[in-house]
Parts: structure tokens; sequence; C-alpha cells
């Protein structure tokens, strides 16, 4: 984990994001994956 | 959303990549907690930040492995310190945690690490694990190690099968690379899930599914060629594990790839029984293979993670 974003280092993804990701809809994981997108290029 | 009655509630899997397996906590009435398997070492501090979260103030009382594949345990001795859990471990390699023998654990001969952990108690197969009234029937599982196990709850048809069975494939059959018999019981355990007909598998790695049949179906014709031709299941092990160390460091110079491996007892025996080649031509020739099918990325003299 990025100590200063919060993020994975790896996968851009909250602690939050990844503990609710295997409960979450096929829906709400491409809404994750849509926000790591810019959190990728922002870096 | 599951109500608060259903089985759903008792359980939640964080699911991680393939560095680390997924976690898998399972709750009782009185705010405790166990949890299937801790992940890789390098990752720990992200396996204790999920495991809190999702304990959300209850207590973890015993971490218990499936097998201890560094991928499984590394999390052990951090989640021991912080939350002052006990360790269960399968006894195939009790011996060799007490003694923290990294070559009998495999972890020199795959390149890989794990912070040492001394275990607390063993899990055998025939155990019965019952948590949060749900009863986990432990069952033998051979094959990816030999000394694995996976946890069968009949009432609600739940599977937590480890690397016994992912919704895509299974994990690699290290024990055929050094001459040992592996596809065999990789073929039994296999069988073994089809006749209990589970309904929900939560696998060692990837998402938890639901089509078991179709998973089945794949994992079995993926054992059929692989049995076909135990070459390509050495280089399949081979990769394997240049994969996972690529995902760790990302990016890394050829040469010191290659010097990662040299020495280490899965590389060398692949090489020596299949290709004879000059060390650093083998892990070229592996390395070839892996940019090909797209796994990873080569630039100048650097071998990249490719995602």
């Amino acid at each position: 984990m990025d100590a200063a974003t919060g993020l994975c280092a790896g996968c851009f993804r909250t602690i939050e994001e990844i503990a609710r990701w295997s409960q979450m809809t096929d829906r709400d994981k491409q809404v994750v994956l849509n926000k790591l997108a810019i959190r990728r290029v922002s870096k | 959303m599951m109500s608060a009655a259903s089985p759903g509630s008792s359980m939640v899997v964080l699911e991680r990549g393939w560095v680390s397996s997924n976690n898998i906590l399972l709750f009782d009435d009185n705010h405790n907690a166990i949890l299937i398997d801790s992940g890789y070492v390098a990752h720990h501090q992200q396996t204790l930040q999920l495991v809190r979260h999702a304990l959300a103030g209850r207590k973890l009382t015993r971490v218990i492995n499936t097998h201890l594949h560094s991928d499984h345990c590394g999390g052990n001795a951090m989640l021991k310190r912080e939350l002052g859990a006990t360790i269960t471990i399968p006894p195939g390699h009790a011996d060799a945690v007490r003694r923290w023998d990294e070559a009998a654990l495999g972890y020199s001969g795959c390149g890989q690490a794990c912070e040492r952990f001394m275990f607390d108690a063993l899990i055998t197969p025939g155990d019965r694990l019952t948590i949060g009234g749900r009863e986990w029937h432990v069952l033998a599982s051979p094959g990816h190690d030999p000394d694995s196990i996976v946890l069968w709850d009949p009432e609600h048809r739940t599977l937590i099968s480890a690397d016994a069975l992912w919704e895509h494939g299974f994990g690699a059959i290290f024990a055929e690379v050094e001459g040992s018999s592996g596809f065999r019981e990789q073929r039994a355990i296999l069988q073994l899930i089809q006749k209990l007909q589970p309904v929900r598998v939560i696998p060692g790695h990837g998402r938890p599914f639901t089509d078991v049949e179709q998973a089945l179906e794949r994992a079995s014709a993926r054992l059929n060629a692989l049995e076909a031709d135990p070459e390509r299941n050495a280089r399949h092990v081979i990769k394997t594990l240049i994969k996972f160390y690529l995902l760790i460091v990302q990016e890394i110079r050829t040469e010191d790839l290659v010097a990662h491996f040299s020495g280490r007892r899965y590389a060398e025996i692949v090489n020596e029984r299949f290709f004879r080649l000059p060390f650093a031509e083998f892990m070229l020739r592996m390395i070839d293979e892996l940019v090909a099918g797209g796994a990873l990325e080569l630039r100048d003299e650097i071998v990249a993670n490719r995602h």
C-alpha cells in the first residue's frame, strides 16, 4: 500500500475496495475499474 | 444483498491477486474469526490492513493454512504478532516448520521468501472445523502440493478449494518435475470434487465461482494435456515461478533474473531433465516463451512484468 495515497501500489484500489471486491457485482467492479484508469495516469 | 441469516454472512472472501492467495474469514456469533490462508510476505502489511478492515473489531483467533506455499502462509508471522492469532497447519511439513528448513519447505528451491513462523496446532484430513453454525470437513487434496487440504461444507455445498481447483485451472504440479507422482493425485481430487457437486467454490486464487461443472471440465482437459507432455508441465512450473517473481519485483535486469534462479532446485532440475542447456540460455528460453505469451516484456537488458 502507498502510505501517501492509501492505494495498493499494484492495482490502485483502496483497502475498502479490495475488501469488498468479492461481493461486488460486475457493474460495481466496472465502476471501480474506471476510477483505477484515472488513478493510474494521475499517479 | 444477502440477509444476515444466509450462509454468506458468516464468511468474507478477500480476493487477492496471484502473488498472494485469497484470504477467507469465517466468523462465529461471538465476534471471533478464523482466517484461511494469509498471502505472500511481500504483501503482509496489506493483508493485515484488509483483515483488520474485515474484522471490524472482531477478534482473529486462528489462522489455518491449506498448505504451506509461500503465497498462502507469508502473513502468518505478522498476523500472530499483530493480532495474537494462533497458527494451524496441515501435518506434512510440521517438522520442516519447527526447524524452519527453507529447502524442505520449498522456498529456496522456488526463489521465494517467507517470514519464519511457528505453528500452534495441526489440522488433519478427517478433522471437522465448526464455526458460525457451519461444519467444515477437512479433506486431503494432494496434487498441487502433497500435503494440502481443502475444506468442504456439505450442508451449503461450499468448497474452499485452495489450489486444487480454480475457475480456470489449478496450481502447478511441482512433484512431477522432481519425478514423483502428482498428476494421479490431481486427477483424484478433481474426481472427488465432481462427486461432491459443490454449488459454490472459493478458490485460493481468482474469484469465487458457481459454474463448477465448467471449471472441472477445463481443469480436467488441462490435466490431460500436462500429463501427456511432462515437459510442458515442467516448463509451466518454471514459467510460473519466473512470472511470480516478476509480479513482485516488476522489473529486473535479465542477468539478475538469471542469477536469482541460478542454483534453484526447480530451475536446475527442469533444465537438467529436459533441456541440458547452459543455465542462462535455458532461462532466456523460458523468458522468451513468457514474452511470446504476453506475460512479460523485454526492453533492452530489462525484463518487465506485463499486466
